[in-house]
This record gives structure tokens, sequence and C-alpha cells, in this order.
């Protein structure tokens, strides 16, 4: 009982921040609600032990947990190995062949659509960073991951963004002008 | 600093994640580098249009109906501490007031539920979508845990007046992981949990079907409900899988002979 009322009064308020996460992650309306339906109930569950954390990065975590169990059952061959040589390899080879370069270009119009496009360990970072403004550090416990990662993984991120052919094709607003 | 090291930290420094002497360094490197300096303000300017231009999702109310709908089971549940009293005291382990949350549950339910032709067949769905969502989320899923078909047939026996038939079809994807006790229609009822895929399948079994033979299966907060009769026993699957396999789940569980 007491834990439902901690849930509705820390937990709930941030329900648009798991939807969103989700749907970044899983990239379809409909699995997202399943990830955030999934992660409301450990989140019931477990709600009691959060203490002086930030509760948003602490449902996040939880969201993001709920989401690879999902991935594992339903899309396993999207877990893409956890070694920092494996995810960047994977990287850039989808953005340097060309055929699949071409293929984004023309799918991807927009700044959402690349950001999309990024491999899910780059994606989910830089979704927690721009979209859900947490700190480096806050990053880093709901990904999992040291900060020195949280760093080189969003610069990589961008960095692929930057060179993205969509938006290479809309006209590079953000590649080469500084001044 | 040099600019191979300047560039590791741009990204973070745009983030304003630099403090102290790497700080102090990188912004000394910036004012003489004007390579460095250029991809800084890149990323600030990629920053603020990311920032301008994508979108942030919001919850969609169907799931927000979701979530609360699930916040109210387990607070009813939670709320009615006595026990259920219109059972044997051998139901009576049954713990947190399962029964008596139920029912209140079931009510607040049924008062926003627009009152469909089948009003009897509704509220047995409720309740079992009810039995369902509190089972999942109050950590009382199984109490018999077993995918061997002769461990949970005895357990349930052994706890009820009548023998429900249990069928294990684990080569059609169908796992049975377990049983529990239940109740519906204030009588207690053999729960059996199936897992199919990611998903939870509650089969609720009873004695003397009380509904029409078949019904089609129907949407109840978010979960669907299937319903068959026979082999002597009425059948009901509540889970989120979708409605047609439920349907045919529900059916080869009551008519295993019939051919699929």
């Amino acid at each position: 009982m007491a834990d439902v009322s901690r849930f509705e009064a820390l937990v709930l308020p941030h329900l648009d921040a798991a939807y969103n996460l989700a749907r970044w992650l899983a990239r379809d309306p409909h699995d997202a609600e399943d990830v955030v339906q999934d992660a409301c109930v450990r989140a019931l569950r477990y709600v009691g032990s959060l203490h002086g954390a930030n509760p948003r990065a602490w449902f996040l975590a939880i969201v993001r947990n709920a989401f690879y169990d999902w991935l594992g059952r339903n899309r396993p061959a999207e877990i893409v190995d956890a070694y920092e040589d494996t995810i960047e390899a994977a990287a850039d080879q989808a953005v340097v062949d060309p055929q699949q370069s071409a293929i984004r270009s023309a799918e991807l119009r927009t700044l959402s659509d690349a950001m999309a496009a990024l491999p899910l360990q780059f994606r989910e970072v830089l979704v927690l960073r721009e979209l859900e403004d947490l700190s480096y550090k806050e990053i880093a416990r709901v990904a999992d991951i040291p900060v020195g990662t949280v760093m080189s993984r969003l610069a990589r991120a961008r960095s692929l963004l930057r060179r993205s052919p969509t938006l290479q094709a809309i006209g590079g607003r953000f590649a080469g002008s500084g001044r | 600093m040099n600019c191979a090291e300047a560039t590791a930290l741009l990204s973070a420094h745009a983030d304003g994640e630099t403090g102290g002497l790497r700080g102090y360094s990188i912004r000394r490197h910036l004012r003489a580098c004007r390579a460095c300096a250029s991809r800084h303000e890149e990323l600030l300017a990629q920053r603020a249009q990311i920032r301008a231009e994508v979108q942030r999702h919001s919850a969609p109310p169907e799931l927000r109906a979701r979530v609360l709908a699930t916040i109210d089971a387990v607070r009813a549940s939670a709320a009615s501490g006595t026990p259920a009293r219109h059972t044997n005291d051998r139901w009576r382990w049954l713990s947190g007031g399962a029964m008596a949350g139920c029912a209140a549950t079931v009510l607040a339910w049924v008062v926003g539920t627009a009152v469909l032709d089948w009003r009897a067949g509704e509220d047995l769905a409720l309740q079992a979508v009810t039995s369902h969502v509190r089972a999942t989320v109050g950590d009382q899923l199984i109490q018999v845990a077993s995918s061997d078909q002769h461990t949970v047939k005895p357990w349930l026996s052994a706890r009820l007046d009548y023998s429900p038939p249990v069928r294990d079809l684990a080569n059609e994807g169908y796992t049975l992981i377990g049983a529990r006790l239940d109740a519906l229609e204030q009588r207690p009822v053999a729960t059996l949990v199936y897992r199919y895929r990611k998903h939870t399948i509650d089969v609720f079994v009873r004695p003397e079907p009380t509904l029409s033979p078949s019904s089609p299966p129907r949407a109840v907060r978010g979960f669907n409900v299937a319903h068959a009769t026979g082999s002597g026993m009425d059948w009901l699957a509540v889970s989120d899988v979708e409605p047609g396999i439920l349907s045919e789940f529900v059916l080869r569980l009551a008519r295993p002979d019939a051919s699929p």
C-alpha cells in the first residue's frame, strides 16, 4: 500500500520519460508500451528500495532493463556484443557501406530519422542526454557503463550523426560552418 | 593539450561535463586552435538542432490508463486485509485478502465499463483479468511451479473439489510453468499458468460450464480474454497475446481431440 503511494508520487510522474526512452529504443509504439508496462510492474515491486536516488534515472534504468529483456525475447539478433570494438565496427559499417548509405539517405529525411538509425548503444546515450537531459553520471547509472564510456559513446554518436547521409543531404546545417 | 586530446573531450566539453584542470586546458586549446574551435561550435549547433527538432514522445493515454488500472488492482488487494470468509478454512492461507480485493476492484471497474450485451460474461472476464493482473504484479503468479502435468494436477486436485485436466502443449509453443488457486464468482478455481513466447497466459478452469459454448475473444482493460468449453470444464484464458492465438490455445486445451 505504501509502495503504491510511493510509486504514484515518485515514479508515475516520469511515465512520459519512460515511454520516450522505450519508444526510441524499440522504435515502435506498441512494443514501447509493452516495455513500459513491464517496467511499471517491476518499479511497483522495487519502489520500496528507491532511496535518495533520482527517481527518474532510477525508473529509466528499469525501463532500459525491461527493454533489453524484451529485446532478448523478441529480436535477439539486434543485441550487439557489448564489446566496444564490435560496436564501433558495426557503426562504421553502417555509415560506410555505400549500399546501406544509399538506402538510408532515401528513407531518412529528418534529424529524428537519422537519430533513430543510430546503432542501439549510441542511440540510447544520445536520447538520455539530449531528450532526457541526464548528466553523464546519471547516464552511466542508467546504461550501466562507466562515465568514461558515456563520454566516448556520446562523442561517437554525435560524429556518426554528423556523418549521416541524411543530414548531408539536407545541407549539412552543422557540418563545417564554424567560425 | 594537443588536438588529439582535445578531440576526445570536445563532446563532453559541449555538454558542460569538463571541469577543473581539464576544462581549463581545453578552453585554452580552443582559443589557440581554429579547427578544434570550429568542431566545438558544430557540436553546440548540433545539440541545439536536436533539441529543437527531435520529438520527445509522450505516453499515450491508453498506456497511462493501463498503468493506473494495475495500480488500482494492487491497491485494492493490499487494502483489504481481511481473509476471504466464503471459503473453507484451507483457503485462508491465500495471502493478502486476495478474494475480497478482487471483488472491490471488479466493482470499481464494472462501474466504469459500458454494459455489454452479455453482462454476466463481462463481469466474469473482468474478474479473470483482475486476478491475472494481481497475480502478475503481486508475486503470486505461481503457487506450484512445475512444467510436469503429473505434478500440477495432483496439487490442484488436493485443494479443489474437482480435478481439472492439465495438459502441457510445450511442443506447440505453450509451456506449462505452474498453477495457483484463485477465486472467480466467489468460488475457488484452478488457474493454470502457461508461457507463450514472452507472454504469460492464465487459464481458469472450472467444472459445470456457466457460459454458452463459445464466445469470441474480447479485450478487457488492455488484456485479451478467450473462452471455451470442453472436457466437462469451462475454460477462460487471459493474456496479452493476440486474441486469435489465445482463442486457438484455449480451444486446444478444452478439446484436445479436435483436429487443429
